[in-house]
Parts: C-alpha cells; sequence; structure tokens
C-alpha cells in the first residue's frame, strides 16, 4: 500500500537555531505513528509542518507529502471551543467548506467519533472533558481527511477520560484513517502505536515498529522515554505521623467536598480518587488554602490555623503546596531565582544575600543553571518551573509537602528526574495523584477518596490494587 | 442555567433593587430638616399657617402611612404633585423624557458602531501605525471633561464659525436636529474612547484565543472567525460599559443638558432642586432608580448569552 503520509528530510529553524533536521518518516492508511519526545525535541513543529503550517520564524523546508485532506485535533479540546458559540452553528460552518450536503457531512462525522446529536444544541462548557475532546474530533473528521494529527490528545485528562479518547482513536484509525500521535503519554502509545518515531532535540534518534521499540529499544534516550513503569523505592524511615486530620468537613459553597475525613499522614501518603473526589481540597485543606471547613489539622499535636493569615511563620514553613500550574504559581515579571530565594527570606529570616546562593545551590542540584534561573518563568519549560517551584517549597524547610499532580502534563523523561527529586526529600509528603505508576513508585500508604469520603486507607502494597478499581 | 432561569432570577432581583431604592429615596427626604409646608410657607413662616398647609397636604398623618400611599401611587405613575406648580409630578417628567431619551438613543445608535469598529480596527492592526494613532488619540480625548470640551465646541463652531446653533434655547429638539449636533459630539466623545479600548483588547485576546487557532486550522474563512468567532468573544467586557454609559445618558449628563439648554431631565432635576420641589425630585429619583436597573439587568444578559461560562452571581 502506497503511503498517505511521507517526509523525507524535513528541516526547520529559527534565528539559525535548529527545531528539525533530516526528518523523515512514512505511514499508511489505517495506521498509527508515534511521534515522542520530551518537550522542546519537536514533536509540534512536526505535527504542524503535516498541516503546512509553522510557528512565526520559522522557516520550513524538505518534502512533506500527504495524500488526502489533514485534520488536526488539538490539545486540550476545552480551550480549542470557542465557549461563546454552539456546537451545531460551527459545524454548519465547517461543513459548508467541504463539498457535499452539509447536513449529511455532519452527522456522518458525529457519528464516526461518536458524538450523540443532542449535543450540538449545547456550548463547549456543557460537556464532559471526553465529550469535549470527541467534538473536536468530529469537527476534523468533517470532510473525511486521509490523515488525523492528534497533539497530545490526554494531557491533563483523568485516567477515566484517557481510556476514553484512546478507545475513540482507535475507532477512527479502524475506518481506515492515519493517526499521527504526538504525545509523551506511553500508556497512550502503547495502546494505539503501530510505529514510533522517537525526537531528541529535533532529530529522531530510533525509529522503528511499536513492539520493536517498546521491547527492545536500542537507545537508553528510548528506554527512558518508553519506560512507563518506574521501579525505585526510597528507604522511608518510620516514625510518628507528623501530620493528623480529625474530622475534616470542607464545603464550596453548599456542596460538601469533604465528609468527616480522619487520617494520620505518614512519610510518604499518596491521595488518589477520580476528578472531584475531593483530593486537591484536602491537600489545600492541609496547607490552609481552604477556608470553608471545620474539624482540625494537627501539626505534632498542636493544631494549626485554618487560614494562612492567621498561621505562624514557623507554621506556614511547616506546610508547603506545590501546585499543579506550576507556570501560575509564578509571578511573571520577577526572574525564577529571586522568587525561589524569597520563600527562605521570608518563612525562615535568612539574609537575602544567603537565601540566594542556598537558592542557587538547590536549583543546581535539580540540573537548573544560573543562567536558566535568572530568567523570567515565562522562558523556562514547564518542567524545568515545576522543578524550581519544588525547590522553591523546599527551601522553606517544611516538614510536609504536598505535591497536587505535579508531574501532569511532564514527558517521561522530566518525570523521571521529578520523581527521583521527590523520593529523597527529607520530610513527609503527601502525593495527590491520579497516576498510579506514580503513586506505586513513591508512596508507602495510600488513601483512596470518593465522593469526599475516605474509602481505603493503608499501605501501598495492599492498597494500590483496590485503589486502581476505584479509579475505573 | 439557562437564559430562563438566569432571566427569570435577575428579573427578580431587579425588582427588590427598585423597592429598596423608592423606599430609601422616601425616608432620606423624609429626614430633611423642614417639609414641603415649611418651604411653601414662605420667607416668614406662620407656626400656624404651617399647620394649616400640612394638614391640607395630609402632612401631619404618620410617616408609614404616607409611604404605603406614595408606593401605592408609584404603579401607576401618580409621583404626587410638585410644591412649586401644582402640577403633577408625572407632567414634570414626561417632558423630560422626551429629549433625554431621544438624546441617549441617537448617542448610544453612533456609540455602538463606531467604538466597535474603532476597537476591532486597532486589534486587527496591533502595534501599527494606526493602533498606535488610535491609542493616542482615545487615551487624549478621554481625558477632557465633557463641559470643557462643550465649552469649545460652542466657542469654534457655535459662535467662531457659526456653522451649528451653540445651544438648544428655545429650539424644538424634534424639528431642528442640528441643535443636537454639538450635544451629540460632547456625549460620544468619551464613551467611545473608553468603549472602543474595551473592545480592542477583548479582540487582542480573543485574535491569540486556542480556539481561533483551532478555528483557522478547520479551514474557517479569516472574515468569519474574526466576525464569528473573535468578536463575540471580544465584545463580553465592552457591553457592562456599554450599560454603564446607557444609564449616565439616561440620567447623568446634566452637565451637558445645562450647557446646551437642552430640557431633559437633569434640567428637570436641577431646577427642582433648586426650588426645593421635593416630590419632583423623588419622582426623579425613582425614574433613575428603575433605568439603572433596568439597563443593568439586559446588558447582564447580554453578557451572559455572550459569555455563558460565566456564573454571574446574582
Amino acid at each position: 500500500m502506497s503511503p498517505v503520509v511521507h517526509v523525507e528530510d524535513l528541516r526547520a529553524e529559527v534565528d539559525g537555531h535548529v527545531l528539525l533536521d533530516s526528518v523523515s518518516f512514512a505511514l499508511s492508511a489505517g495506521r498509527v505513528l508515534a511521534l515522542v519526545g520530551a518537550s522542546g525535541s519537536g514533536k509540534t513543529t512536526t505535527g504542524l509542518a503535516l498541516l503546512g503550517e509553522h510557528g512565526s520564524g520559522v522557516s520550513v523546508s524538505g518534502h512533506v507529502e500527504v495524500h488526502g485532506r489533514v485534520g488536526f485535533v488539538p490539545q486540550q479540546p476545552a480551550s480549542a471551543l470557542n465557549p461563546v458559540r454552539r456546537l451545531d452553528a460551527v459545524f454548519r460552518e465547517i461543513a459548508a467548506l467541504h463539498e457535499g450536503d452539509p447536513g449529511e457531512l455532519v452527522e456522518t462525522a458525529l457519528r464516526r467519533a461518536r458524538v450523540p446529536a443532542d449535543l450540538l444544541r449545547r456550548y463547549p462548557h456543557q460537556l464532559s472533558g471526553g465529550q469535549q475532546q470527541r467534538v473536536v474530533l468530529a469537527q476534523a473528521l468533517v470532510g473525511d481527511p486521509a490523515v488525523l494529527v492528534a497533539d497530545e490528545p490526554t494531557t491533563g485528562q483523568d485516567a477515566l477520560t484517557r481510556a476514553e479518547v484512546v478507545s475513540e482513536l482507535a475507532a477512527v484509525v479502524a475506518q481506515g484513517v492515519a493517526l499521527v500521535l504526538l504525545t509523551h503519554d506511553v500508556e497512550v502509545v502503547r495502546a494505539l502505536a503501530d510505529e514510533i518515531v522517537v525526537l531528541r532535540a529535533g532529530r529522531v534518534v530510533e525509529a522503528g515498529t511499536a513492539h520493536e521499540l517498546l521491547t527492545d529499544p536500542r537507545e537508553d534516550y528510548t528506554r527512558a522515554l518508553l519506560d512507563a513503569t518506574p521501579q525505585v523505592f526510597a528507604e522511608v524511615p518510620d516514625r510518628e505521623p507528623r501530620l493528623r486530620v480529625r474530622g475534616l468537613t470542607a464545603r464550596y459553597r453548599n456542596t460538601t467536598v469533604l465528609h468527616d475525613v480522619d487520617l494520620d499522614v505518614g512519610e510518604r501518603l499518596a491521595v488518589v480518587g477520580r476528578s472531584g473526589s475531593g483530593k486537591t481540597t484536602l491537600g489545600r485543606s492541609l496547607a490552609g488554602l481552604h477556608q470553608q471547613a471545620t474539624g482540625e489539622v494537627l501539626l505534632h499535636d498542636r493544631p494549626l490555623a485554618r487560614s494562612l493569615r492567621r498561621r505562624s511563620r514557623a507554621a506556614l514553613a511547616a506546610v508547603q503546596y506545590v501546585f499543579q500550574d506550576a507556570r501560575g504559581s509564578f509571578d511573571e515579571h520577577r526572574s525564577v531565582l529571586d522568587q525561589v530565594a524569597r520563600t527562605a527570606v521570608r518563612l525562615r529570616g535568612v539574609r537575602p544575600a544567603e537565601a540566594r546562593s542556598t537558592a542557587l545551590a538547590a536549583l543546581s542540584r535539580v540540573g537548573l543553571d544560573e543562567e536558566t534561573v535568572l530568567r523570567r518563568p515565562r522562558d523556562l519549560s514547564g518542567g524545568e518551573l515545576q522543578r524550581a517551584a519544588l525547590v522553591r517549597a523546599l527551601l522553606a524547610e517544611p516538614e510536609v509537602l504536598v505535591c497536587d499532580e505535579i508531574t501532569s502534563g511532564l514527558d517521561a523523561v522530566t518525570r523521571a528526574g521529578l520523581l527521583d527529586l521527590l523520593a529523597s526529600v527529607p520530610c513527609a509528603l503527601v502525593l495527590i495523584s491520579h497516576d498510579l505508576d506514580v503513586v506505586a513508585r513513591l508512596a508507602d500508604q495510600v488513601v483512596v477518596l470518593h465522593e469526599g469520603r475516605v474509602v481505603m486507607d493503608g499501605p501501598v502494597a495492599t492498597t494500590l490494587d483496590g485503589a486502581k478499581e476505584r479509579m475505573k | 442555567m439557562s437564559l430562563a432561569s438566569y432571566t427569570a432570577r435577575r428579573a427578580a432581583l431587579g425588582l427588590v433593587q427598585v423597592l429598596a431604592v423608592v423606599t430609601l429615596v422616601f425616608f432620606l427626604v423624609e429626614a430633611l430638616p423642614g417639609d414641603a409646608a415649611v418651604a411653601l410657607a414662605g420667607d416668614n413662616p406662620d407656626p400656624a399657617r404651617i399647620a394649616q398647609i400640612r394638614a391640607a397636604m395630609g402632612l401631619d398623618r404618620p410617616t408609614f402611612e404616607r409611604f404605603a400611599q406614595w408606593l401605592v401611587g408609584l404603579p401607576q405613575l401618580d409621583f404626587g404633585v410638585s410644591l412649586v406648580s401644582g402640577r403633577p409630578v408625572a407632567d414634570f417628567l414626561f417632558s423630560g423624557i422626551g429629549p433625554t431619551v431621544a438624546l441617549a438613543a441617537l448617542t448610544l445608535v453612533l456609540l455602538v458602531p463606531i467604538s466597535v469598529l474603532v476597537g476591532v480596527l486597532a486589534a486587527l492592526r496591533e502595534g501599527s501605525l494606526l493602533d498606535r494613532a488610535l491609542t493616542s488619540i482615545t487615551v487624549a480625548l478621554h481625558s477632557i471633561p465633557e463641559f470643557a470640551l462643550a465649552v469649545v465646541l460652542i466657542a469654534v463652531f457655535g459662535v467662531q464659525l457659526a456653522w451649528l446653533p451653540p445651544t438648544a434655547v428655545g429650539a424644538d429638539l424634534f424639528a431642528q436636529p442640528a441643535v443636537l449636533v454639538l450635544p451629540l459630539v460632547v456625549l460620544l466623545a468619551r464613551p467611545i474612547c473608553s468603549i472602543s479600548r474595551l473592545v480592542r483588547a477583548g479582540m487582542v485576546d480573543a485574535l491569540a484565543s486556542d480556539y481561533v487557532r483551532h478555528a483557522r486550522r478547520l479551514g474557517i474563512g479569516e472574515t468569519r472567525v474574526r466576525f464569528a468567532h473573535a468578536l463575540p468573544n471580544a465584545l463580553a467586557p465592552a457591553v457592562q460599559q456599554v450599560a454603564r454609559t446607557t444609564d449616565w445618558l439616561l440620567g447623568g449628563v446634566i452637565v451637558v443638558e445645562a450647557v446646551f439648554v437642552i430640557p431633559g431631565l437633569g434640567t428637570v432635576l436641577v431646577d427642582s432642586v433648586a426650588a426645593r420641589d421635593l416630590p419632583v425630585v423623588q419622582g426623579l429619583a425613582v425614574v433613575f432608580a428603575v433605568t439603572t436597573v433596568a439597563v443593568n439587568l439586559l446588558a447582564d444578559l447580554v453578557a451572559f448569552r455572550l459569555a455563558p461560562r460565566a456564573e454571574v452571581v446574582a
């Protein structure tokens, strides 16, 4: 069969900086090619080149041949759907661009992406994450494309939605569409890919069938990237729980999101559960970020004030929080180093010069050199910022560190680095996550939340299987 | 939440707001020292005469009884009787409302298209000479107060060049539309600036958004992307500002009416305050309360349609 996509010697550069260099691959109808690589490896540039697009100032050369139309499935459908447009109006606009009866085109696309027609009268915000994903898929399928390019289709989705996305994409591929998958989600690659192209800094490191690369990769980089099941268990000292939660009930407006939670926070606690189960609220209550709550949080048997404002400096330092959105947790106008060093000045009364040198040393231990951290947050990648945020929290020398989904949206290599870092922290760790691989790797105690109640609490060895059941 | 249930909730809230303002107006006027009888009795009040007037006007009855009576009269447009002329307050309101509404409507008809156009143009050419020129002009214009602009325009176009009538003294507004030109320019000057800035900012954000990029990738034409996808999102913040402007036009353009001698509600207000004609002031306060609530209700409904995600906390 002749390939529907044929890319030969693709090269892209911006201001003399090479983004892609001699990238070649081919793909036939009904097959799935996964382009994998860490952030900045050139996945997105390659994907855009298939669409005939490039970022501003980027010059692209080489040969890109596509037989038929290319459909694009964007990352984060929630932001790709216009909040003020009903779905049906937009579908009609898209259908008008193609030949054939518009009603029929839309109907076919909806059926192929398994979108029920009665969703069409809705606005995007009235759909679930999985439905939004199917809607953007249906939009891409209008007019019967030969190739779909899906950009990180599972980033930021919970386990259930992820599984849905995979099955939707598989169904579309079964109808004979070729799929180019840009992703760092190894689970998705395993589930879907027929062929894998591994990119690193714009070059193809390794390419081959999925079976070959997943079972017997030649390069260490590929192994690190595709190895989803991390092994290392860190030694955790046995000691009294530093933090206890008694009768914690938390509300948002009139909705109770946590019901009477009792918990002893061990040295490595993982909090798992579906989206909306109250994981984040629990973490926020520990850190004093959620005030509509009753009950007690005890640090070494002394109750902590519910509100941040009423906590003493020492109490503030004792419980630190690392947010899921690292970028949002930095002030965009000041250098990263300033902001990281500031914690120690504020919370431990260290002199600024000393705090700065301590911060520099700690940042360089996580692989962030001086030149990088003197820049402002927008010039750092998500993974770099997440490491900086972690260092910032650790410089307060906390007793307890709450980490809210801090590995989601990171590629496997960056994630592994972050997990190594977490494994070695000297404080107690509260890990909020829906990634059970991360949990298995780091935690010694697992708490499963369901609709705001603790439904399971126990050592990781005996609780994890039950947790998996609960997450389904 | 659907549009219908949102409308019902907002309307109920609006009714409560109007009632609250009406109550407040009545009791604030009540709290003023002296009453209508004192005002009517003239410069050398004779206590016996004051008591006589009070009895005649019913002012000697308990406050709450009078409040209830006033409240019952409101829906029938019975605002009481002017102290100065003895004519019903409603007559004053009706005579003033014509010019004010005409001026406000004309201003809005010009304001909305012009400011949206200016904002969109500036956004589409973001950073260009045109954008910077529009920015400079709007900022400069916005910093000139109405009365100053009005005086300058009258001096230049009304007196020096004599192109347009300087004021509307004695003119029938509808028979001689030329008298409306200068007031319109003054009323438009600042709102055009503020609203076009909001549209520009919204449009710049919308054009850089993921959903616009996505719409372009789907192959939707550039004009459609700009006007059907980006613009509705860009308008949401401007709608609230248009509402505030409308509210101002319907009750707050006292200075402009005074400078151009337009017999609108602002003039009625100035006159009645000067004459201590309290029933007329009360009536005006009720009218302003109702227009403010109604205009904001309308704006919230439009904004709700333009930003269906936002949970507007009523």
